[in-house]
């Protein structure tokens, strides 16, 4: 039994693509080195950043303490972040706070002792200029030596007045998210994972897609590949079958890229938000993430090579094809918030169906009938474009490449029967 | 008249893995106005890098050319508005008119501005391009585009020319309408410098052959002086044997 | 014959625009597609916003009540749903419905989802002992934790179960803790008053802020941070357009000699396509500001309320002095990566890359303390960003802002220089013939090899770091990172490559004058390390954080002192030089004259110390000891470089001799760098002796001379 046509054909494209240096950087090099270097890179920004906020001291002048309030300028004082200016009167401070010179103008001032037993009360007004952040900055600082002030304040006179505290406080509330970390890490995951999905496998797609029927066709292999002993069938699908494991093997190994280099590091930076973040994915979302992608890739490759392959560069194909490509992830808009689940009318969309599909699995939701939906939806589409494709080939003109990469011309003709315009065309591209 | 002459000319590259490669290796010859002077070798005999040299694409590595008395490394500019380079690998612009061509390249050749619509009128009529002269260069055809080269090369009136395997992938009608053309400029005072591996477009045409092999230049001489010196009737045996002379 | 100089520059310049203009496929996609793609995706993204939303708003919250003093909740919770009817708040939103939920086993309903927010009233000590439980299970520092605790008052807590990873428990949780909060508050203020506090609570100690900046200051301040990556990002992508074409495309469809081959000058034709990506990037960028202009005036987008522009022309003058040369530098750029690619693809591949070093440096505007009066006038990019930022705010500082346009111009006109000698034809036909070397694969394949090696080893060590860095421990870490990865990755290099033991590792014996030399070096060079470290972090100043994290690592008090000797001067000192100054060195040796490649070694050393202010000291040490290396031929006198520099930088802090903040005195400067002058001049002397430089790394054909 001789070796089956379709794999031979299937074996000189991808070891044709190894060696094409977009090819590898993109599906290869990109997810090994780009993720620690993205990584490398935030977190040295970060500290960087970090380093020089903390430098930055903040020029106040104070105003009009009252005697009986001295401690909170000694407070102020204390703060090494902020350094304490002197200057004459409030206006000639707040002149130098225009002028950049100074950073914030806190102006004290006894407020009217309309209540017995409060005759020290204060008030506190604080002069910055929003559109320095130096200037928000010093402002944050300083409220917050201020407020830890008043507080201590208040509740000292409250003790004088022989309110008992528990009357004062009444009751407390305390918010207590009872999430896990592995929902929250969750959340993460079904919000970010789908999309990229979609995105990297889009992307894998994109060039092998082009190369194989544009980039043949500039490189005048299209011909070559055209006389082969091989049937016309079997170089559409060793080409297609190409196109779709390209797709399939840039989408698991930017995931896998990602995952194995991001999870380590950004779990810890979440945690100091407070919240405890663990990222993990049940079992069986790990077939389901297997199949979506090879479903993407299926469908991705398809769409793409058909619009691809009317165009003789490289070039008209990349026009061509990107809009197709922005076009397919408009539908992930939709799918955004923790509520959004895939529904009979979503599993009818194809992109956002299978993103939806691959946001439910990572949750944990297997919904089977409306999975079923989303397969036979998105492989119909497909099955659609092969068949398109089988009908395109019939046609020599198109063959031939005469078509100057229009695809719209090519419906035209073929709608309305321009047969001797086309033959014309054929005729002088054969020249 | 001597319009070009080359004294020692070289050019080494350099390859990782390979070393030192000695393309052309201590040339010298002289053209004269109003002849057709050929170099015959095989691929790789270096003689596309000693034209690239002449048109001041590639620098020397030693020895010097001057082409009308110009040095090509001092005045490349100079050199380059003396010179028309035609090449199979020089390419047209696809989506310029055939018109638009050879206007831009008169200009960009610096002929003088006011006599460029005549001096394209005049070019149009003599190699047939009024047929289609406002289409599309990409929408000629393979021989239209030829006279269109052909015509941009000699569009800023050069007196020297230089014609590199110029009738590669031409069928027989189009090349021997090439060698047509090439004879026509002779006739018109030009200095034509010619490279080609087919022996009997150099038996046909070139007044001076030059065999060129491994960089270095192995004779030179009208046909018949070739004859006398090695025995040799045809030229594809002249060449065999100085080949195995080793010059 | 003479034709003036610009009649070909206008020439080559008006015809790659008409050229351009007849390519409307290109023009479609690029520049009227994303004109009309961008209204349809905000408004998409805009709706699907609103839906998201309104799912969440319109929802009936179902809540549920617990504890020990649940009927104290009870209460609570009917007092705050009744504030929400008379809030003027939610005029803005829909009302909200709260659902009492009677069900058994409240908590395990808010994990399913079916209540959104479960309240549990519990007493003072109960919710003490409660979150005691808590805070024991959690591992970390919690000493803070529990004396807060032992602060509080002894009141009732409630406390407000939710879910932060569902959209609708969080909007429940929330709209009942406002309600809460200001049932709390009017409770407080009754208390006041009862008291006699007659006087509005807010007032005691009230603190307000004021704002001095106008709209227009604020406007301002706001573009002036956004306006140059907005531009950049515009810029770049609009003279892609023409950039793609202009040599790279030219030189696939080989109309680039023809155009070389005329009397035009290489120069001119550089600065007419330089002026054609110019033009076309320009036209993009206000084609699209415009387009942003009319998608605010539609309400496309929204914008806050006090946003109000005004620039003198003074300052538009300036702007446009700043940005011009900036527009020279990206069309540069540009055309640089045109010329260097051989072919449409291969711009590509090199366009994120450009996108990235332009792109990036214009961000420095977002990092706090940025000011132009300072060195940052003088990187090219972000000089101009921050000095856009403060011409907006109104702040002219004319000398700075002169040194913020040159030093980005310079590097334009560098870009401009370099783009011109990649015109040279030499490129395009020697590129192609250097495959050679991979047919014969071994020895001289490693030089084009080489990076990627050590790149994949710097990948392998981050990722590793991120996985198991902590647990491992400083010892196993040290083995693992430095034996294991970067020696047994060189051993590995040379086992592939087929690489000459000897020479790979430059395992030659060392000349006898380089020992003297290394012993006064090491020190010396350390001294002057310690210097740049310090100087460098006067720039860029280290977090606390950061500092204390290196102290603590580097701090392995429990370990003996063989070990740390072993493990921080020894290990490193032999197989750390085996793997850099020895396979890294020999596989780039070919390639590089001396000095480039004892800086690039250097560096790729320092990369590889992963943390920015490790970085510069010892890219600094790596330097230092590639040119020992270089200099004696022999790997030996580096690695006991090594060890000592690392000896001395750790031991004495380790015994307690000196203390970690030690400073240097200062006449340890000038004695350093003669003493590190008299070691180089050494080792000079032993080349010299020895007749000839010793090359690390001879391929075949032997190094460039």
């Amino acid at each position: 039994m001789a070796e089956s046509p379709v794999l031979i054909l299937l074996g000189r494209e991808l070891r044709s693509a190894v060696r094409e240096r977009s090819i590898v950087v993109n599906s290869i090099l990109i997810p090994v080195f780009l993720y620690p270097l993205l990584l490398w890179g935030l977190f040295t920004a970060l500290t960087v950043v970090d380093g020089l906020a903390e430098r930055a001291r903040s020029r106040v002048a104070v105003h009009g303490v009252p005697e009986a309030h001295q401690e909170l300028l000694d407070s102020l004082r204390a703060l090494p972040a902020i350094e304490l200016v002197e200057s004459t009167t409030v206006e000639d401070a707040e002149r130098q706070l225009r002028a950049g010179e100074l950073d914030l103008v806190a102006d004290l001032e006894a407020a009217g002792a309309s209540s017995p037993g409060l005759a020290e009360n204060f008030r506190v007004r604080l002069l910055y200029d929003r559109a320095l952040e130096r200037s928000r900055r010093a402002r944050a600082r300083a409220a917050g030596v201020i407020e830890r002030y008043r507080e201590r304040w208040l509740s000292r006179r409250v003790e004088e007045l022989a309110i008992p505290r528990a009357e004062v406080v009444g009751f407390r509330i305390d918010p207590h998210s009872v999430s896990t970390g592995r929902q929250l890490g969750t959340l993460v995951l079904s919000e970010v994972l789908p999309l990229f999905i979609v995105v990297m496998v889009a992307l894998g797609c994109f060039i092998p897609a082009i190369d194989t029927t544009a980039g043949e066709r500039e490189r005048s292999t299209w011909e070559t590949t055209l006389i082969l002993a091989a049937s016309r069938r079997d170089v559409v699908v060793a080409k297609y079958l190409y196109v779709t494991a390209l797709g399939f093997v840039a989408g698991a190994l930017n995931v896998i890229a990602m995952f194995v280099t991001m999870a380590p590091v950004v779990a810890p930076i979440v945690a100091q938000t407070g919240e405890d973040f663990a990222f993990s994915l049940p079992v069986l979302a790990f077939p389901v993430m297997v199949l979506g992608t090879f479903v993407l890739a299926l469908f991705f490759a398809a769409a793409m090579m058909i619009l691809a392959a009317f165009a003789r560069t490289f070039k008209e194909g990349q026009g061509m094809v990107t809009p197709v490509f922005w076009l397919a992830l408009v539908p992930l808009l939709f799918g955004q918030g923790s509520e959004s689940t895939l529904t009979p009318a979503t599993a009818a969309i194809p992109v956002a169906n299978v993103a939806m599909m691959l946001r439910d699995a990572v949750r944990g939701v297997y919904q089977w009938p409306l999975i079923a939906e989303t397969l036979a939806v998105t492989l119909g589409i497909v099955v659609l474009c092969l068949l398109v494709a089988r009908t395109m080939l019939r046609f020599e003109d198109f063959l031939i490449g005469a078509y100057d990469g229009s695809f719209w011309r090519f419906l035209r003709e073929r709608t309305f029967g321009r047969g001797a315009a086309s033959r014309r065309r054929v005729g002088r591209a054969l020249t | 008249m001597i319009t070009v002459q080359v004294e020692g000319l070289a050019k080494t590259f350099f390859d990782e893995a390979r070393g030192a490669i000695h393309a052309v290796d201590g040339v010298s010859f002289e053209c004269r106005a109003g002849t057709i002077f050929g170099l015959l070798g095989a691929n790789g005999a270096g003689k596309t890098t000693t034209l690239r040299m002449l048109a001041t694409i590639l620098r020397p590595t030693a020895g010097r050319a001057r082409v009308m008395g110009h040095d090509v490394v001092a005045e490349p500019e100079v050199v380059r508005r003396s010179l028309g380079f035609y090449s199979a690998s020089t390419a047209l612009y696809p989506r310029l008119t055939a018109r638009e061509t050879l206007e831009f390249f008169a200009r960009v050749n610096r002929y003088p501005r006011e006599r460029v619509g005549a001096r394209v009128d005049e070019l149009v009529e003599r190699f047939g391009i009024d047929r289609f002269e406002s289409v599309r260069v990409e929408k000629l055809s393979s021989g239209m585009k030829q006279k269109v080269s052909i015509a941009r090369t000699v569009v800023h009136d050069p007196p020297v020319l230089v014609f590199d395997e110029p009738t590669v992938g031409l069928d027989v009608i189009n090349a021997l309408e090439m060698q047509d053309v090439i004879r026509a400029l002779r006739a018109e005072g030009k200095t034509i410098i010619f490279s080609t591996h087919v022996m009997s477009e150099a038996e046909k045409l070139c007044d001076t052959i030059v065999i060129i092999h491994g960089g270095r230049l192995l004779a030179s001489g009208s046909l018949e002086e070739h004859r006398r010196a090695t025995g040799k009737h045809y030229l594809e045996d002249i060449f065999v044997q100085y080949v195995r002379e080793g010059g | 014959m003479v034709d003036g100089g610009g009649g070909v520059l206008g020439t080559l310049y008006r015809y790659e625009l008409r050229m351009l203009l007849r390519d409307t496929r290109t023009i479609a996609i690029a520049v009227v597609a994303p004109l009309l793609l961008f209204p349809v995706l905000i408004l998409l993204a805009r709706e699907a916003e609103r839906r998201r939303e309104a799912v969440i708003e319109r929802a009936t919250y179902r809540y549920a009540l617990t504890g020990t003093e649940e009927d104290f909740a009870y209460y609570r919770v009917q007092e705050a749903l009744a504030i929400e009817t008379f809030d003027p708040d939610t005029a803005a939103r829909p009302p909200a419905t709260f659902l009492h939920d009677r069900s058994p086993n409240p908590d395990s309903l808010v994990r399913a989802g079916a209540i959104q927010v479960v309240v549990e009233g519990l007493a003072a000590d109960e919710y003490l002992r409660v979150r005691a439980r808590e805070l024991a299970e959690r591992p970390g520092e919690d000493s803070a934790a529990l004396a807060e605790l032992a602060e509080l008052p002894e009141v009732p807590v409630l406390r407000l179960h939710y879910r932060t990873d569902s959209d609708v428990s969080r909007a429940a949780f929330e709209r009942l803790q406002e309600r809460l909060e200001q049932v709390r508050r009017q409770q407080r203020d009754s208390v006041y008053r009862a008291y006699g506090l007659a006087i509005d609570l807010s007032e005691l100690g009230g603190l307000e802020a004021r704002n001095v900046a106008t709209g227009e200051r604020e406007t301002g301040a706001l573009l002036g941070v956004l306006l140059t990556p907005l531009l950049l990002f515009l810029m770049l992508s609009g003279g892609s357009i023409v950039a793609v074409d202009a040599i790279s495309g030219e030189k696939e469809r080989g109309t680039l000699e023809t155009l070389l081959t005329t009397a035009a000058r290489r120069s001119e034709i550089v600065a007419a396509k330089q002026l054609a990506v110019v033009t076309v990037g320009i036209v993009v960028t206000v084609v699209n500001l415009a387009n942003l202009f009319v998608y605010i005036v539609l309400d496309l987008i929204e914008l806050p309320q006090e946003l109000a522009v005004s620039i003198g022309p003074l300052s538009l003058l300036v702007l446009l002095a700043l940005y011009l040369p900036l527009t020279v530098l990206v069309s540069s750029g540009l055309l640089l990566i045109s010329g260097w690619a051989k072919s449409y693809k291969e711009y590509q591949l090199y366009f994120l890359p450009l996108f990235a070093v332009v792109f990036l440096p214009s961000l420095a505007v977002l990092l706090p303390g940025m000011e132009l009066g300072s060195a940052i006038a003088l990187v090219p990019v972000a000089g101009v960003a921050v000095a856009v930022r403060e011409v907006m705010l109104g702040e002219l500082d004319w000398p700075f802002l002169a040194l913020a346009a040159l030093s980005t111009g310079g590097a334009a006109w560098g870009a401009a220089r370099l783009t011109e000698r990649a015109l040279s034809t030499e490129r395009l036909i020697s590129g192609t013939e250097l495959d050679q070397a991979d047919l014969a694969g071994g020895p001289a394949l490693f030089p084009r090899r080489v990076l990627r090696w050590f790149g994949l080893l710097w990948v392998v060590l981050l990722v590793s770091s991120a996985w198991a860095g902590e647990s491992l421990g400083l010892v196993r870490q040290v083995l693992f990172n430095v034996v294991g990865l970067f020696f047994g990755g060189s051993l590995l290099m040379v086992r592939a490559y087929r690489l000459e033991l000897r020479a790979a590792f430059a395992l030659r014996p060392a000349p006898a004058a380089a020992w003297p030399a290394v012993l006064i070096g090491a020190p010396a060079a350390l001294v002057i390390g310690v210097g740049l470290a310090e100087a460098f972090q006067r720039f860029v100043p280290v977090p606390e954080e950061v500092l204390r994290s290196f102290g603590q690592f580097l701090g392995a008090g429990e370990l003996p002192l063989w070990q740390i000797v072993l493990i921080l001067a020894v290990i490193p000192g032999v197989f750390e030089e085996l793997a850099f100054r020895g396979v890294l060195m020999h596989g780039l040796a070919p390639r590089l004259r001396p000095v480039p490649l004892a800086l690039a070694v250097g560096a790729i050393f320092g990369i590889f110390h992963v943390s920015l202010w490790r970085i510069v000291p010892t890219a600094y040490l790596g330097v230092v000891l590639a040119a020992v290396v270089l200099l004696t031929g022999s790997i030996y006198p580096a690695m006991l470089w090594h060890a000592l520099n690392n000896l001395i930088a750790i031991v004495p802090v380790e015994l307690g001799w000196v203390s970690e903040d030690y400073d240097l005195p200062m006449w340890s400067y000038p004695a350093a760098s003669a003493g590190l002058a008299l070691s180089f001049t050494l080792l000079w002397w032993t080349r010299r002796a020895a007749g000839k430089m010793q090359h690390v790394g001879t391929g075949p054909g032997g190094g460039r001379p």
